[in-house]
């Protein structure tokens, strides 16, 4: 799909994040460590969908597709999702860990998008954040309960978020277009500042909580390594991101995007297996009403 | 001969206070403050509905009720229904009788008139929610997610009943 207005891939972006980590957070349902759980993963991924239906909604006229086409009629590489947002949720630790991350981000990004010139989008955002607040509440919750549990609770939540840093770092690739969306205030910030945003707070928390090593790790193995799908670590350009460092007393990147992830349609096997089996259905029997 | 615009108006709010939510079929989609905009010309009735929660998956089932309800009292006038975004709903839409309908349904508003206290951050360990059953405010809440995702999950223990409460948006 060409991305002519810059609006489209900017509303495409957040939209197929929300709908790609939904689809992951309902695969919950049913096996969360207990009920409670269960009940929050599903009304998650039920919340997260429903905004990237609104989203689609605004997308439709720049888009020429109706929203079930723009969520489920697309190729792989149509979708313009970061990738962190279609790995499989690995276990509990992994989950939380990508779920702090996401949410933080994505208020952080929602807020600019408030102040939008887009009309439509700055309301439906006003929204979508009323919701949002208590997924970040729920992520910031067990952040407090996995970092002070047990040594195997702190230690699995500290390699969910080293595995899921550097990829949520690429939540704030730049978007094609972006120059012309900040000159016209439909993205009130760019998104390295959005980063610089994301960076300072989740960098404060993780201090607080003594788990900032992980963004020392990150320091040192950022641009040589990528983690694949199965978790293994394999050389490679495939995702570059920004290094990390601290600096007056606050963490920050440093260097650029490569610009070559999900903003532009890079996604990885991980995705190709949750596409298949999320648009099965629709593939299957076309003009299907559910 | 045509019905008058009056009429008709008045024929279309009455319609719609017996539109039930399916999820929560105690309350109209009037009772729980949904209805944005209401609209009666020589041609048409139009109504632009605010979903509550954005992702509720009742919300194209309660656009199909509404109207089928208005088709029932429009005549020849074409019926127009949307859903639109702008303002956002928020709790304090939901009339006063919602709120005692949904209180008698077993659902407990969270931000209470009443007693004039909103309840807010932090979200989800909030207690105090008052006991739909006995009125108690020695109430906790165990979970912030429930059957719906309006909906989150309390326990009094003055009348030691579960109860469900109704999402501050």
């Amino acid at each position: 799909m060409p991305d002519q207005d810059p609006r489209l891939a900017l509303l495409l972006s957040v939209a197929d994040d929300e709908l790609i980590l939904g689809h992951r957070h309902s695969e919950w349902t049913g096996w969360a460590p207990y009920l409670e759980e269960d009940l929050a993963f599903s009304s998650l991924g039920q919340d997260e969908i429903g905004h990237a239906r609104l989203l689609y909604e605004l997308a439709e006229p720049l888009a020429g597709k109706d929203p079930d086409t723009l969520a489920l009629g697309r190729r792989p590489e149509e979708y313009r999702h970061a990738i962190l947002c279609e790995r499989p949720n690995r276990d509990w630790g992994y989950t939380i860990a990508r779920q702090y991350l996401y949410d933080t981000a994505d208020d952080v990004r929602l807020a600019a998008l408030e102040d939008s010139s887009f009309a439509e989008l700055a309301a439906a955002v006003k929204t979508i954040r009323l919701e949002e607040r208590y997924h970040l509440d729920h992520a910031r919750q067990w952040f407090s309960r996995l970092a002070a549990g047990p040594v195997q609770a702190r230690q699995r939540f500290a390699e969910g978020l080293e595995a899921a840093m550097g990829e949520a770092m690429a939540l704030f690739e730049t978007l094609p277009g972006e120059k012309v969306l900040v000159d016209d205030g439909v993205l009130p910030a760019s998104n390295e500042e959005l980063l610089a945003e994301w960076l300072g707070r989740v960098g404060q928390q993780l201090e607080e909580a003594t788990l900032d090593w992980v963004l020392t790790e990150h320091a040192r193995a950022a641009g040589e390594m990528v983690p694949t799908s199965s978790g293994e670590i394999e050389e490679g350009p495939s995702l570059s991101v920004p290094g990390i460092e601290r600096s007056d007393g606050k963490w920050v990147h440093v260097g650029e995007f490569a610009g070559a992830g999900g903003r532009r349609g890079k996604h990885t096997d991980d995705f190709t297996e949750l596409w298949e089996e999320m648009t099965s259905l629709y593939r299957a029997v076309p003009g299907a009403t559910w | 001969m045509r019905t008058e615009t009056s009429a008709v108006e008045e024929r279309v709010r009455v319609a719609l206070e017996g539109v039930p939510d399916p999820e929560i079929p105690a309350c109209s989609v009037t009772d729980l403050g949904m209805v944005e905009r209401l609209d009666v010309t020589d041609d048409a009735v139009e109504v632009d509905l605010l979903p509550t929660f954005v992702g509720c998956p009742a919300r194209d089932i309660i656009g199909g009720d509404v109207a089928a309800a208005l088709r029932d009292v429009a005549g020849d006038r074409d019926v127009r229904v949307r859903f639109v975004h702008d303002p956002p709903w928020t709790t304090d839409r939901i009339t006063e009788r919602g709120r005692a309908r949904l209180r008698d349904f077993g659902i407990a508003p969270h931000w209470d008139r009443a007693t004039g206290s909103a309840v807010t951050v932090p979200l989800m360990n909030v207690s105090g929610v008052p006991c739909p059953f006995c009125g108690s405010t020695e109430t906790v809440m165990e979970s912030g997610w429930g059957p719906t995702p309006c909906r989150t999950q309390h326990w009094c223990r003055a009348c030691r009943n579960p109860f469900e409460g109704f999402k501050e948006k």
